[in-house]
């Protein structure tokens, strides 16, 4: 009995998550989000108008996120978009009911240990700006251009494997993408497979 | 503990632990992976060869099928087998649905095994087979372990291997079964956000049941969104939602349907109908360069390019053969107004606006259809063979006048004829509207991607385009009007207007056997046939009611007469034009050249070669005369054998909703389009609307 309750009961939420929030696609206007970063501060996609915006989904307990930190791809790839002037801002929306979950000090300490270089690290616990944007996993990359369009959406690479070494012979999603944004030419691989853990949404 | 104890304890636990790398099982704290085999009747040429991994995981735990869905990533093997023999892909069993919160994965729990088939040829020979795997699994309940192991087993070649017997007849079960004498098809609708899926001929048991939908292919289904499905009679329907961040595009797919409770799915394949439209919106870059094969991704004009080129194509429609005739009988009205400067330049203002506006109207009717959502691209006009036959009536009563059949003044009551010469100005803005009507089908070069672009601007910026094609055609007529030095210099009225005027009845009559010849194409000989029996009844009434020397009741009779042969003439020929898809005959049985169809297209570039596909109408002179020369050099046609690159015609001389929504894919709205499609490319390769063979060898020959 209970079972067919907690059935049904999943197959209305589900039937209502997907009814109401239509998530983002590639070639529409980027959905609008606001949230606190690690340190309290609010950060909206307003904030950076004009300017192009990297997301990051991040889960520092996925063996893909580690892959990418661990092997430094992840702090690089963020170097070199920022030195650009592109605004990379990284997600963590697992929620507190999760093992994950980590509280915005932890998050700021880990990301302070990697020597990321993100402009700003957003607290999404309650799933709000990974739901608008579809994030299924961690790591999912976005790219926005300066016109507030999404212009790429998926994986960080080519390589859908949590080995390390695979980084080398990958092809990077996101450089390719950043430098189609900004040279005015269409992003050539606009949208790819997004690998990785699951985003910790709550009932994970 | 003493010394010694502990010496020897350490001794017999290491001896214990059990040594993983050689070993057929593999265990870690979430599952029990084991490297099982089946082979009853041992291992040798043609006998049923089986090896699996056979996986236990703990409670909660969960790997993943071939689409893991959202996340996650499937389980991999890597073997490594001697000389001869050779393994096949995972024979997956069929999965179960893993909610994870908002997502959706696809996976299995508690005991599954992944068998595969092994071949052995000839070339093996040995007592056993010694088997190396490299297998990779995601396991996660809620995380997630990449893991992985190192498997070694030996199977004696004489042998029977069936231990594990019962667990590979399980998996065999469990695997979807291929729905034989089951149909399916499916569709994009809804601008490519659904997919519908329709299955008959699925088994009975299924009938009236909630079957589960697993797709096979990854990044297409948006996994986690409800499918609404329903039975109606023996057909399964589903409305299966497209992931609003799709990475693939598959031309077919296949996929399982599982029923409540069941361990076996069934598994179905099927075309997907319908474009894939571009996976993200191409932006408008600042540059203007229109290439010479240019490809549609991102069309490189500018908007103000975009109106140069469109004013340039207009006026090259001054040359087409179905707006000559018009303009030269405008020149008439030259010689008549040659004095008068005003009125030559009002003239020439009326003409103008009536370009444009016709034009402009027309573009906006299109926007509105379009916005309607039928599938209508420019010259729809002449695709109904209706209003091609209607058109040839009028050019021809235009002709007879010219020839002097019968004159406007007779026919009118006098009134109306006097007030048609009293506006001078509707008579000009009323010609600007017939030339455009004829001309808008023929796209000459240059205007081909200005349209395309036209119609990925607002309504504002599209309608401009086309005004500016519009005063691009009346240009020419505008200056000479404007300029009374060019009008003095035309030749003073006299006897010779006379016969210019009968000599221009020869081009209307030559564009009428064009429509004639376009009629054929869309109906049958027949409709011909019809159309000259109608152009004579319309002589014949013409010729009565033109008939001033006789008195007023012969007049009326012969006049009822000439009515009474019309009207049956038409209607005796209407329904000949009016049958939809009437034998519309392929133009000429050119046994080179394929009907065009997206999925010919699929198969042709899987089996590696390049496909050339003409985009043709029989109302489109450019296409006409491309056919005559550079498709019809045989030097082309033998450098195209030669590459194996397939033709395909796609016929849009009727309405074709398929062909009208791929122009629309390409950027582009009318015809000619001629399109190279590579194998490995999303998009082909546009070549530009007049063809050279040095042209086309280039374009082969290119990446």
């Amino acid at each position: 009995m209970s079972k067919n309750i907690r059935f049904v009961a999943l197959a209305l939420s589900l039937a209502f998550t997907s009814a109401a929030t239509p998530a983002a696609s590639v070639g529409q206007p980027a959905p609008p989000f606001s949230a606190s970063d690690t340190s309290g501060k609010a950060v909206s996609l307003a904030d950076f108008k004009g300017r192009t915006v990297v997301l990051e989904w991040v889960n520092p307990e996925c063996p893909y996120v580690r892959k990418h930190y661990d092997s430094a791809n992840m702090q690089a790839t963020q170097k070199t978009a920022t030195a650009l002037g592109v605004v990379w801002l990284s997600v963590n929306s697992t929620h507190a009911s999760h093992v994950d979950f980590k509280r915005p000090a932890e998050m700021a300490a880990w990301t302070k240990s990697q020597g990321a270089a993100a402009t700003a690290t957003l607290m999404d616990g309650d799933g709000k700006i990974g739901r608008a944007y579809g994030a299924r996993t961690t790591p999912h990359l976005y790219v926005i251009d300066a016109k507030g369009t999404l212009v790429y959406a998926g994986g960080i690479d080519d390589k859908a494997s949590a080995n390390p070494a695979d980084v080398k012979s990958a092809k990077n999603h996101v450089n390719a993408a950043l430098a189609d944004v900004l040279a005015g030419r269409a992003v050539a691989q606009p949208v790819t497979r997004a690998y990785g853990c699951s985003v910790k949404y709550a009932d994970s | 503990m003493p010394l010694l104890h502990r010496l020897l304890l350490s001794l017999v636990l290491g001896l214990a632990l059990p040594v993983h790398a050689a070993g057929s099982v593999v265990t870690t704290g979430e599952v029990r992976a084991e490297l099982v085999a089946d082979a009853p009747e041992g291992v040798a040429p043609g006998k049923p060869v089986w090896l699996g991994l056979q996986i236990e995981h703990q409670p909660q735990w969960h790997t993943y099928w071939k689409n893991p869905g959202d996340s996650g990533l499937p389980t991999t093997l890597t073997w490594q087998l001697p000389a001869g023999v050779t393994a096949g892909d995972i024979a997956w069993p069929t999965p179960k649905r893993l909610p994870v919160g908002p997502l959706m994965n696809y996976g299995y729990e508690g005991r599954v095994l992944l068998p595969v088939a092994i071949a052995v040829s000839p070339a093996f020979n040995g007592n056993a087979l010694d088997v190396k795997l490299s297998a990779q699994w995601l396991v996660c309940k809620d995380v997630c372990i990449p893991q992985q192991g190192e498997f070694a087993l030996s199977i004696p070649a004489q042998a029977s291997t069936a231990a594990n017997r019962a667990a590979f007849d399980a998996a065999q079960a469990a695997r979807p079964q291929p729905a034989n004498g089951a149909k399916a098809a499916a569709e994009l609708i809804d601008d490519a956000k659904t997919l519908r899926v329709s299955v008959s001929g699925l088994p009975t048991a299924l009938h009236g049941r909630e079957l589960a939908f697993f797709a096979e292919t990854a990044g297409v289904v948006e996994h986690a969104a409800r499918i609404s499905t329903r039975w109606e009679g023996g057909t399964w329907q589903a409305q299966v939602p497209i992931s609003a961040q799709r990475f693939e595009s598959p031309a077919q797919m296949q996929a399982v349907l599982v029923a409540p409770g069941a361990t076996a799915g069934v598994q179905i394949g099927f075309a997907i109908a319908g474009m894939w439209p571009a996976l993200a919106a191409p932006p408008v870059p600042p540059a203007a360069t229109v290439g010479a094969a240019a490809t549609p991704a991102a069309p490189a004009i500018g908007l103000p390019v975009a109106l140069a080129f469109a004013l340039l194509g207009g006026m090259l429609l001054n040359l087409m053969p179905c707006v000559f005739p018009i303009l030269s009988l405008k020149l008439l009205g030259f010689a008549g107004h040659a004095h008068s400067r005003r009125a030559l330049l009002a003239g020439g203002l009326a003409y103008s606006a009536g370009v444009v506006l016709s034009f402009v109207g027309l573009a906006a009717l299109l926007l509105v259809l379009r916005a309607g959502g039928e599938q209508i691209g420019w010259g729809f006009q002449l695709q109904s063979p209706v209003f091609v036959a209607a058109l040839a009536v009028l050019f021809t009563l235009i002709a007879l006048n010219l020839a002097g059949l019968f004159e406007f003044g007779t026919l009118l009551p006098s009134g109306l004829a006097s007030m048609r010469l009293r506006h001078p100005l509707a008579d000009s803005a009323l010609t600007g509207v017939l030339a455009v009507a004829v001309a808008s089908p023929c796209t000459a070069p240059f205007m081909g991607a200005a349209l395309g672009l036209a119609f990925t601007l607002p309504p504002v910026q599209a309608l401009s385009l086309f005004a500016a094609l519009g005063i691009g055609m009346a240009l020419p007529y505008l200056i000479a009007s404007a300029w009374p030095g060019l009008a003095r210099a035309m030749p003073r009225p006299g006897a010779w207007m006379s016969t210019f005027k009968t000599a221009m009845a020869f081009p209307m009559l030559a564009t009428v056997v064009w429509l004639a010849w376009v009629l054929g194409q869309q109906t049958s000989i027949d409709g011909v046939a019809a159309l000259l029996a109608v152009l004579v009844a319309l002589a014949f009434a013409l010729w009565a009611w033109g008939r001033i020397d006789s008195g007023r009741l012969a007049r009326m009779a012969w006049s009822s007469a000439g009515v009474v042969l019309l009207g049956a003439a038409l209607a005796w020929a209407l329904p000949s034009w009016r049958e939809a898809n009437a034998a519309a005959p392929a133009p000429g049985a050119d046994a080179r050249w394929q009907p065009w169809s997206p999925s010919r297209v699929a198969t042709h570039n899987a089996e590696g070669r390049s496909v050339f596909v003409d985009f043709t109408a029989a109302w489109c002179v450019t296409c006409q005369v491309n056919k005559r020369t550079t498709l019809g050099d045989a030097a082309v046609l033998a450098d195209l054998d030669a590459r194996r690159v397939v033709l395909l015609r796609a016929d849009w001389t009727r309405r074709d909703a398929t062909i009208s929504a791929e122009l629309t894919r390409l950027g582009r709205n009318g015809v000619p389009v001629y399109a190279i499609y590579k194998p490995g490319q999303a998009l082909p390769t546009l070549l530009p609307e007049l063809l050279s063979p040095q042209l086309l060898r280039d374009a082969l020959a290119g990446p």
